[in-house]
């Protein structure tokens, strides 16, 4: 098992990416059962793993696949946290698409690439060296394409046009970073850094520069993040997946591996460069916010907060004091549960009454309790009321700016805050308290469709996001993990 | 056995919970609002019973969080728990015909809950977490009758709170880390009176529980979101929530170490308050208004003694049973008096009379009349007020008699033979006999005092001020002179259209401006939206290429500044 746990996490979407693309849609019940036994096998690994970790363990797998450059799979506590959230949500996104699709058109194909995708963010969760990082990358990206492109309309394809452009132009610059600092230092392994001694100053921060910028795509750091919002044009499934753990994720958790792992937070102190990328985190949350704020269709909002709030997660990388550590990373976590509860519930509310723009919400409370209820949650999370998880993410933020003199990043915190209020407050306003139109389904009508499958994985995620707030301090939540990861290593 | 009456305080506010849970039950949801006065019995027992300053670990809890009782805590939690559960059972028949029983339920035992947590909290995050709970989930109590003013009171009332709570975060945030990361509440205050912890710490918390408490000039909230929830809620919210704020300053203020700025800001706003309020509510046509005007005007003169207390450095055991004896008293008097606007069309014929009495001397009560509880309390303020203090709260007699005078003027008339219901008349009459006998049982034990300590002679000197309203308000119903009307929330009208004739300018100024911008291209309707989208279009369109010059020009750039 020592071995082989991160190859079985990778091989094991693999099987169910087969299954789906060989199954004639008539077996639509053997997929679906596929991927369930498949993401349900894979929880059950990451809960033994989970175990085995916290005691100290570390899992790797290792293969030369060129001469001098290893193939490495390793499960380090910052990888598992990172995997535990993806295992997790995958499972609850696949019951969620199975009841959101029902019977739609290429689904062999959907969830073909769905499991692609799946491996391929464990596998960047997993990567041990910077190449092996690079390859799960790329292949995250080529897996996702077909999904953002799944409806095939011209404005599906136009979404997955500029995905495409835009994340592809981000990998040659993250690759070019990559390929210049391994012509300096040797391959580049995550659990050995590379000694930067001896290299220029200015070299040092180009490389950075190119690194950051690459990867930045992904996280879709201001001004990179136009892929994003247009990227709505996917069906809500992968909306949810997109935004809380696969691509934008990928992105943030790059950053975060090439801050700590590669380049080491002392050497982005001495070079100065955590204060920029941290300047520049701030500007995109409180842009993104704002940009929010202006969008009357739901889906959009919801897109630039997602701009918005990964960028907590660099803030926290950047901010280089051990609370904003824990706090960014613990935000990769919260910021998921709670954008795809988000994500999901108004894939349902699209699917069951047609809502897309904010002004169609009125009323939706009564039709929809759940659904909305979940909403709420997820949005008072986002807003970083207590006692959601969100909350726990931003007081370990501004904390740790403090720490590290940054009182500044505390305003944008406030600010951030009192935006995301702006913008979510509203919705709820109008989904309880405005009466519904009068060409909505009746509730009674909506009760005799009521299809379960389709609200129980946001209002599991909701009440997780309750949980992961009001105990944040047990040693198994997002705090309790990302506190573990930071002693390991990443407190000066 | 003190093992055992600890853990009465995690029941205090998990009780609460547990009710609003079962709201949420189809089928028992509307049933549960006969079982509101249930709710504060255990904080009601912890009140009586609990161990003091016994911290009860809560591990794993929010940031290991912890739940304390300390003895200035213990009036303020026996007070609301007193006021809560007598409102409860004045609820439980005021909404038996109600058409949203279950979300009543649901959010009173949910603010309720966290009304208690605040008092009862050992570590500020525990603390935020119960504040933001009684003060957003009070927006549906606020908006319950869905009229349009209970609209608008509701959406002034919630951007006022959430204001406040960034205000309250932030403050904390600079506070724990002046006290290197700790979040123990008696760490943080003693960090706060540090110099090394940032200057703006104590002022935004002091704005942050100012705009619960209703200091001046934060408080427009508070005179159109009371009157507008139904009675009972308006009698927790005046009586009970706001204190909630005073409980934040009491816990947190760093008493003892004097704070000239943010004390004497206090003082002035506070003291302010006492007066101008107190005028306002003389030209407030619906006795709920007068009641709410008269609630930010005693806040107001609780909140100047904390300054005066906090710029000469007054130790808190001088300052904060005194504090917690008059919020008591005028928790459970402003409910009393709140239940009585409920209960004035009921009181046809002889009850009427009845109810003008107890009114009455409950208003005069909170005046100031000696021998009465009010006489008593406001006594015990004037020791930590100072000499200034003191003679601003004998004048304050005079100001508050004209408010109460007006509240009786202006009670709703009563609708012929009715006679007041028995489970809306009880709990108004136990609220005012709980007002006007509890700090007399309670004045000895918290000030270390007799209660018959000062002559009466001298106090029947300092009552002039009283003296001189009775004697206005006589002429003033002699001659038939009326006060003005104003509206409610005085300020927040003008600002409300300010505000609007501001943003309508910023968006013409806009649009003119992105206008000039696309000559080439007029359109009509530019707003900066949509320029933002057009900007991102256009990026998005060569994004490839985009990215990379990025890349390059950063690097480019950050290379020229090395």
């Amino acid at each position: 098992m020592m071995t082989f746990a991160p190859l079985l996490l990778v091989f094991l979407p693999l099987v169910a990416a087969g299954v789906s693309f060989a199954l004639p849609e008539r077996l639509s019940a053997w997929r679906n059962a596929a991927n369930l036994g498949v993401a349900f096998t894979k929880l059950l690994v990451v809960a033994y793993l989970l175990n085995a970790t916290e005691a100290g363990l570390v899992f790797e797998w290792r293969y030369e696949f060129l001469p001098g450059h290893d193939f490495v799979l390793r499960l380090d506590r910052l990888a598992l946290l990172f995997v535990t959230l993806s295992v997790f949500l995958w499972l609850l996104t696949t019951i969620y698409a199975i009841a959101y699709f029902d019977r739609g058109p290429n689904l062999p194909r959907f969830f073909g690439f769905f499991n692609l995708c799946v491996l391929a963010a464990t596998g960047v969760a997993m990567s041990g060296t910077a190449i092996t990082f690079f390859l799960f990358y790329e292949l995250l990206t080529l897996a996702t394409w077909p999904l953002v492109a799944h409806k095939g309309d011209d404005k599906s394809l136009r979404a997955g046009r500029i995905y495409l452009s835009y994340t592809l132009a981000g990998s040659v610059a993250f690759l070019a970073g990559i390929l210049w600092l391994q012509s300096l230092v040797g391959a580049i392994e995550f659990a050995a850094p590379p000694d930067l001694t001896g290299i220029p100053a200015l070299t040092l921060t180009l490389i950075f520069i190119l690194c950051i910028g690459g990867l930045g795509v992904k996280a879709a750091i201001f001004p990179l993040h136009g892929w994003l919002p247009e990227a709505m044009a996917a069906p809500a499934p992968v909306s949810a997946l997109l935004h809380a753990v696969a691509v934008v994720k990928a992105g943030a958790f790059a950053i975060v591996r090439m801050i700590y792992d590669v380049y080491g937070i002392g050497t982005v102190a001495e070079l100065g460069l955590g204060v920029p990328l941290a300047a520049l985190a701030s500007v995109t949350i409180l842009y993104g916010s704002v940009r929010a704020l202006m969008q009357s269709d739901l889906k959009k909002r919801l897109a630039y907060s997602t701009v918005s709030q990964v960028s907590y997660i660099i803030l926290g990388a950047s901010l280089i004091g051990p609370y904003a550590v824990i706090g960014g990373l613990v935000h990769l976590v919260h910021q998921g549960i709670m954008k795809i509860t988000l994500f999901m519930c108004a894939g349902a509310l699209a699917n069951r009454m047609g809502i897309k723009a904010i002004a169609d919400l009125d009323g939706a409370g009564r039709l929809m309790p759940v659904t909305m209820a979940a909403f709420s949650v997820g949005a008072l999370g986002m807003i970083g009321l207590p006692p959601v998880a969100g909350f726990i993410s931003k007081w370990y933020l501004g904390i740790g700016a403090l720490q590290s003199d940054a009182a500044w990043v505390v305003a944008v915190l406030a600010g951030s805050s009192l935006l995301n209020a702006a913008y979510f407050l509203p919705l709820l306003y109008r989904a309880w308290l405005l009466p519904p139109p009068p060409d909505r389904p009746a509730i009674r009508e909506l009760a005799t469709t009521r299809d379960r499958m389709l609200i129980l994985p946001a209002a599991v995620t909701a009440l997780v996001a309750l949980g992961a707030g009001i105990f944040a301090s047990l040693p198994f939540s997002p705090l309790g993990w990302a506190t573990l990861i930071a002693e390991g290593g990443y407190l000066r | 056995m003190t093992a055992d009456l600890t853990l009465l305080l995690p029941l205090t506010v998990l009780w609460p919970m547990l009710l609003a849970g079962l709201a949420l039950l189809p089928g028992w949801g509307p049933r549960m609002v006969m079982f509101l006065p249930l709710g504060p019995l255990p904080a009601l027992a912890a009140a009586l019973f609990a161990p003091r300053d016994t911290p009860v670990a809560l591990p794993g809890v929010l940031l290991d969080g912890g739940l304390e009782l300390t003895a200035t805590g213990a009036i303020f939690l026996g007070g609301a728990a007193v006021l809560w559960f007598w409102a409860g059972v004045y609820a439980a028949d005021y909404l038996r015909r109600d058409s949203r029983p279950a979300a009543f339920a649901l959010f009173w035992n949910l603010v309720l809950a966290g009304n208690l947590g605040v008092v009862i909290a050992a570590d500020i995050v525990s603390f935020y977490v119960f504040f933001a709970q009684v003060s957003l989930l009070a927006y549906p109590l606020v908006i319950h009758d869905r009229k349009p003013a209970s609209m608008r009171a509701g959406t002034v009332y919630l951007v006022l709170a959430v204001l406040g709570e960034v205000a309250i975060l932030v403050g904390l945030m600079l506070a724990s880390h002046g006290a290197g990361g700790a979040i123990g509440i008696e760490a943080v205050r003693a960090a706060l009176a540090l110099p090394s912890t940032h200057p703006a710490a104590l002022g935004l918390l002091i704005a942050g529980f100012g705009i619960k408490a209703g200091l001046m000039p934060l408080h427009v909230w508070l005179p159109v979101a009371h009157p507008a929830a139904p009675v009972p809620a308006s009698a927790v919210l005046s009586g009970a929530i706001v204190k909630a704020g005073i409980f934040g300053m009491v816990a947190l203020l760093p008493l003892g170490t004097p704070a000239a700025v943010a004390g004497n800001l206090l003082t002035i706003l506070g003291f302010s308050g006492l007066f101008l309020a107190a005028l306002l509510a003389v030209g407030q046509a619906g006795a709920k208004s007068v009641l709410a005007y008269s609630t930010v005007s005693q806040m107001g003169l609780v909140m100047g003694v904390l300054g005066v207390a906090l710029a000469a450095g007054s130790a808190p055991a001088t300052v904060l049973p005194a504090v917690a004896l008059f919020a008591l008293h005028h928790g459970l008097a402003k409910g009393a008096l709140f239940l009585g606007v409920g209960l004035a069309p009921l009181c046809g014929r002889g009850w009427r009379w009845g109810l003008m009495a107890v009114l009455a001397v409950l208003g005069l009560s909170l005046v100031g009349m000696p021998l009465l509880a009010g006489a008593l309390v406001k006594s015990a303020m004037k020791d930590p007020a100072g000499a200034l203090g003191a003679t601003l709260i004998g004048l304050s007699a005079l100001t508050t008699a004209l408010a109460m005078a007006r509240y009786l003027a202006v009670l709703p008339t009563a609708k012929p033979r009715r006679r007041p219901p028995l489970l809306m008349a009880l709990p108004f009459l136990a609220l005012a006999g709980a007002a006007l006998w509890l700090p007399w049982l309670l004045y000895a034990d918290v000030t270390g005092k007799s209660p018959l300590a000062a002559d009466l002679a001298s106090k029947l000197a300092e009552a002039w001020p009283l003296g001189l309203a009775v004697l206005l308000i006589a002429g003033a119903v002699a001659v038939g002179l009326k006060p003005p009307t104003l509206p409610e929330g005085d300020a927040l009208g003008p600002v409300q259209r300010r505000a609007a004739a501001l943003t309508a300018a910023a968006r013409a100024a806009l649009r003119a401006g992105s206008r000039s911008l696309h000559r080439s291209r007029p359109k009509p309707q530019i707003v900066i939206g949509e320029d933002l989208d057009r900007i991102e279009d256009i990026f998005r369109e060569g994004a490839a290429a985009a990215i990379l010059v990025l890349a390059i020009t950063g690097a480019v750039v950050a290379a020229s500044l090395i």
